[in-house]
């Protein structure tokens, strides 16, 4: 590697970047001007909503009880203490209730209202009845009879809105005239004699509503509140507790929790734009214009020269991403503080400009995650062969890295083991506990945020690499494509074994015939026989059919395509003593599993109805459905097809770590989904030094095997014999292992996988021998 | 100085399941030799060409220049070879004097000797004028020329001109030939591939006749002339394709391909 060449392909590519106006603008222009606008927009809006004089049509102001008036002798709104503001934004229109006041009468004033309202003549309008006055007369006074028990005095006080209080000579009044039928009224069904029409669908109408209503509510209040007095109670009686609230809260700090939400949102995101353009610039931009062949064959290794694109991303993708922030901020400062001298001084103390600590941890937050991103896309735009093509990139890369950034947005996630193992999300939570200042926690879990962000950069790195040395990416021709073509191509040219491509892709129609088998099965489960046929089909068809037809159509001999072959004895021998040894930790890290990701309640019941139907059985008929048919099934597919095709050109590690996801993955719950995953791992390293998949049906097998005959064992109380004492003991049923035989099964495991490493040569060399 | 033995290259095709690019070419060209390699488009020149250059590699065979393998010290071999074809483009937001400086500068010319480069290979190209003209304003041939003197700023033995007279007007092709017979004086080994005849026999001291990917013929002109027996080059080269097709089709007959 000579950085030199990095540093000169470095330069050259920011200059060459920094002339293009394109970038320019996308990159620094752009987050410079949209945010001020964004700004100016909302504050327009907000304008419009304070300071619009809203027209409102009221309809019998006559009838409103003269005692308490809502209109001034200029029909205008009386302005209430605090309300004034609002009162002068509002216009009224009084229109008195027409002489003829017959049912046809009314409906035809409401449709003249509706229509004057839709037709945006006025913004709303208020129909107030001519029996409103006694209506309200009559509340009161019903009020004041129910008031002798002291329970419904309470009721009163919880229940104003609906129900005024009443003025005590009225009352009497009243209460001489109903009191023959006082039950005959209920109260609370009692219509008011009050209508408001509004348009919701437009903005003025919507605002008109809202300060009317706010109004007749400040009315209603004081209404309620002289009705209360004049009958002798406490008007605080309405408002029994006074709730004072006291937050412990920093302002500061609140103010980081919001930003500390908001912020890496949109900071990745930005970052994963801005690293995409330049990145289809330099790739496929330079492959279009021809200039990408003259520095491949300039000295500079293909390393050098993603490393030297890799750098100017990054610069462009934190450029990129610091700018939005900046221009953000101080947009969102400036509205902020316009707001505030406005008044909204709740809006201010909790959208205040960030603490300026926060910042310097974004940025330490947004370096590896600009580092990553732009990998990935320099990775995705080699695939590329013109900018426009580059650009159908942008969606499939969206899509896997969005959900990771926007997951730490999810209420309730917090950092903690499991989350910190996300790449991306576990980096943004560890950031987000640095802003709000919990850095013990921080401190904790650097170690494996740092390490999966190392990993997912290296890893994205080495994509990239190896597409720069990839010459069919470098050089790809525009084939003629169709789907004949291609399935001719697939027949004519099959190998022995799948392909890298065809491995995948059998993974990934498991993964899909499980996802819809889950849902079916799901809803479908509630004995034992609808267990047995879900499992049957999933196996069967979902899992093995597959692959099986795979082999069958895309391969030359599906008999090592699913790497079927005789094993050795002594292979046979340590895959039995693994499955054995292996188990105690198996079980060991399903519950330091789930201890980690607790299981869901619900998850957990619908395991445990599960587990009663299954166990409930004959121990013959479980261990063949649920660790005979898995094993063979599963093995068939995972260290069997799947395995064999990626295991292509020397690509152990990949098929290892690829079978093991796909296993895991095909899980429905996450929590055995990670055991899975792991076990997986050990699968595939026997299945890759034994050169089959016959023992890793054996080790699957029996490990199934303990694990269903323990539980069982527990379900059906069966006591423990004395000749496993040595490993097993009792708590309550359940049956655990010792920590002594947990700690000679680890030795015991290591050892075989010591025998099977040894004996690999001569494996290899007969495996070879045989495909050769 | 460049030797191609048995030189393969197969790639992976839809259409046919394997495309063989170039079958087991060979050739050997000298120091202050121009080469030219003649064949219709799609004979194998480019792949051949880049696998020279050490941007493909070979399925099959092997190629050194100046002594060192293709495969093995593909670095060596970039230091030893400038390479000028069709496809390597230049920058547009370069001037021709930062693109060639850029070049020489990954070459690993220090600082001096870069200088007194450039300053020799911009007046040996006559491009003093264009030093400070950006490369999307440049007219063809003027790109041509920067491309050239991207190409020999480091002073290789080895020269590369793929296809490299192609869009151009005869003015600029014709000075792009002197250029080529002048690097021929200094001594330069040069592989030159064109479809075109008239440039084959004003510059060329041998031919490889290129057809399908495989070699039909190789040598001096007049060798070529003597063996089948006519004078006129082009009718030549047109009686080779034809007997190549008609060889082809009979061993398809015959089952053997």
């Amino acid at each position: 590697m000579n950085w030199k060449h990095v540093h000169l392909i470095f330069l050259r590519e920011m200059n060459d970047q920094l002339r293009d106006r394109r970038t320019l603008f996308t990159i620094a222009i752009l987050p410079m001007l949209l945010y001020p606008l964004l700004g100016m927009l909302m504050m327009q809006i907000a304008q419009f909503h304070r300071e619009y004089t809203v027209s409102i049509r009221v309809v019998g102001a006559e009838n409103w009880p003269a005692r308490s008036p809502l209109l001034d002798a200029h029909q205008q709104l009386i302005p209430l203490p605090g309300l004034e503001k609002i009162t002068r934004l509002v216009e009224i229109e009084a229109v008195p209730w027409p002489s003829d006041d017959s049912p046809e009468a009314r409906a035809k004033l409401e449709q003249a209202s509706r229509a004057a309202v839709m037709a945006d003549v006025v913004d709303a309008v208020l129909l107030i009845e001519p029996e409103f006055d006694s209506l309200l007369q009559l509340r009161a006074a019903h009020a004041t009879q129910s008031d002798a028990p002291p329970d419904s005095t309470q009721e009163v006080g919880q229940d104003t809105e609906q129900r005024a209080g009443g003025n005590a000579r009225l009352a009497a009044e009243i209460s001489a005239e109903k009191a023959t039928e006082p039950a005959q009224v209920p109260v609370s069904e009692t219509e008011d004699g009050l209508e408001l029409i509004a348009n919701l669908a437009r903005d003025n109408s919507k605002i008109a509503q809202a300060r009317l209503s706010t109004v007749l509510d400040q009315w209603r209040a004081n209404w309620v509140v002289s009705q209360l007095s004049a009958a002798g109670v406490n008007p605080r009686l309405v408002e029994p507790i006074m709730l004072t609230e006291t937050d412990t809260s920093v302002s500061s700090v609140r103010r980081a929790m919001l930003w500390s939400k908001i912020l890496p949102f949109v900071m990745l995101v930005w970052a994963l734009t801005g690293a995409f353009y330049p990145a289809i610039d330099l790739c496929a931009g330079e492959k279009e214009r021809g200039t990408l062949e003259t520095l491949l064959s300039s000295p500079a290794r293909r390393r050098e020269i993603v490393w030297g694109k890799l750098l100017t991303i990054s610069v462009f993708s934190i450029g990129s991403a610091l700018l939005n922030l900046m221009s953000m901020h101080l947009t969102a400062g400036i509205i902020v503080k316009q707001l505030a001298s406005q008044g909204s001084t709740e809006i201010a103390s909790v959208l205040g400009p960030m603490p300026i600590h926060a910042f310097g941890w974004l940025v330490l937050l947004l370096i590896p995650m600009a580092a990553f991103f732009s990998a990935l896309a320099l990775a995705v735009a080699a695939l590329a062969r013109s900018t426009k093509e580059g650009q159908y990139y942008l969606m499939p890369l969206l899509m896997v890295t969005l959900p990771l950034v926007a997951l730490p947005m999810l209420p309730s996630l917090q950092l903690n083991l499991g989350t910190s193992l996300v790449p991306v999300s576990g980096a943004v939570f560890l950031v987000r506990s640095l802003i709000e200042g919990r850095y013990t926690e921080a401190v904790v879990h650097l170690p494996v945020v740092v390490l999966v962000t190392a990993a997912c950069c290296w890893l994205a790195l080495r994509w990239a690499i190896r597409q720069f040395e990839s010459e069919a990416v470098m050089f790809r021709e525009a084939d003629r494509w169709s789907v004949k073509l291609w399935m001719r191509h697939l027949w004519r040219d099959r190998g022995d074994t799948a392909s890298p491509t065809e491995a995948v892709l059998c993974g990934l129609t498991i993964i899909i015939g499980m996802f819809f088998a889950q849902f079916v099965a799901g809803s479908t489960i509630h004995d034992f026989t609808s267990i047995a046929t879900s499992t049957v089909i999933v196996q069967i068809a979902i899992i093995l059919t597959p692959c099986v037809l795979m082999a069958l159509f895309l391969t030359r001999s599906p008999r090592r395509a699913l790497r079927i072959h005789r094993p050795q004895f002594s292979h046979v021998v340590a895959a039995v003593m693994i499955g054995v040894a292996m188990h105690p930790s198996y079980m060991a890290l399903g519950s330091g599993i789930s201890q980690v990701y607790e299981i869901g309640e619900e998850t957990s019941s619908v395991l445990q109805m599960f587990q009663s139907l299954v166990l409930s059985q004959p121990l013959w008929i479980i261990l063949l459905l649920m660790a005979a048919l898995p094993a063979i099934c599963e093995e068939l597919a995972f260290r069997g097809f799947i395995f064999g095709g990626l295991l292509h050109k020397n690509g152990a590690l990949r098929a290892i770590v690829v079978s093991a996801l796909f296993f895991g993955f095909t899980h429905p719950v996450l929590q055995q989904s990670i055991a899975a995953s792991l076990m997986g791992l050990m699968l595939g390293l026997i299945a890759w030094r034994t050169g089959g998949v016959l023992c890793t049906i054996l080790v699957h097998a029996i490990n199934n095997t303990l694990s269903l005959t323990m539980a069982w064992c527990a379900a059906n109380h069966v006591s423990l014999p004395a000749r496993l004492n040595w490993a097993v003991s009792t708590q309550g049923d359940a049956w655990t292992y010792r920590p002594e035989w947990i700690a000679i099964s680890v030795f015991i495991t290591l050892a075989m996988l010591v025998v099977l490493f040894r004996r690999n040569a001569d494996t290899r060399q007969v495996v070879q021998a045989e495909m050769a | 100085m460049v030797e191609a033995h048995h030189l393969t290259k197969a790639y992976p095709d839809l259409q046919t399941g394997q495309f063989i690019a170039l079958n087991q070419v060979s050739f050997q060209v000298g120091p202050g030799e121009i080469f030219g390699l003649l064949g219709p488009n799609g004979a194998g020149k480019t792949t051949a060409l880049r696998i020279l250059s050490t941007v493909l590699k070979p399925t099959g065979g092997y190629a050194r220049v100046n002594g060192f393998d293709v495969v093995t010290h593909p670095y060596e071999v970039r230091h030893s070879i400038g390479f000028v074809s069709s496809n390597t483009a230049i920058y547009d937001r370069m001037t021709a004097w930062e693109m060639v400086e850029y070049f020489g500068k990954l070459y690993g010319l220090d600082a001096e000797r870069l200088a007194e480069r450039m300053d020799r290979v911009f007046t040996q190209l006559q491009m003093h004028d264009i030093r400070d003209v950006a490369g999307a304003r440049m007219s063809t041939g003027m790109k041509q020329k920067v491309s050239i003197a991207r190409a020999i700023v480091h002073d290789p033995p080895v020269l590369v001109f793929d296809e490299a007279s192609l869009g151009l007007d005869i003015l600029v092709a014709r000075a792009l030939l002197e250029i080529i017979a002048g690097l021929r004086e200094e001594g330069k080994c040069i592989i030159f591939s064109t479809h075109i005849m008239r440039e084959v026999e004003r510059l060329c001291d041998r031919v490889g006749i290129l057809y399908h990917g495989r070699m039909l013929a190789a040598g001096t002109l007049q060798d070529l002339a003597l063996q089948y027996d006519e004078s006129d080059f082009e009718e030549m080269f047109f009686r080779m394709l034809q007997d190549s097709d008609r060889q082809l089709s009979t061993e398809r007959c015959q089952g053997i391909l």
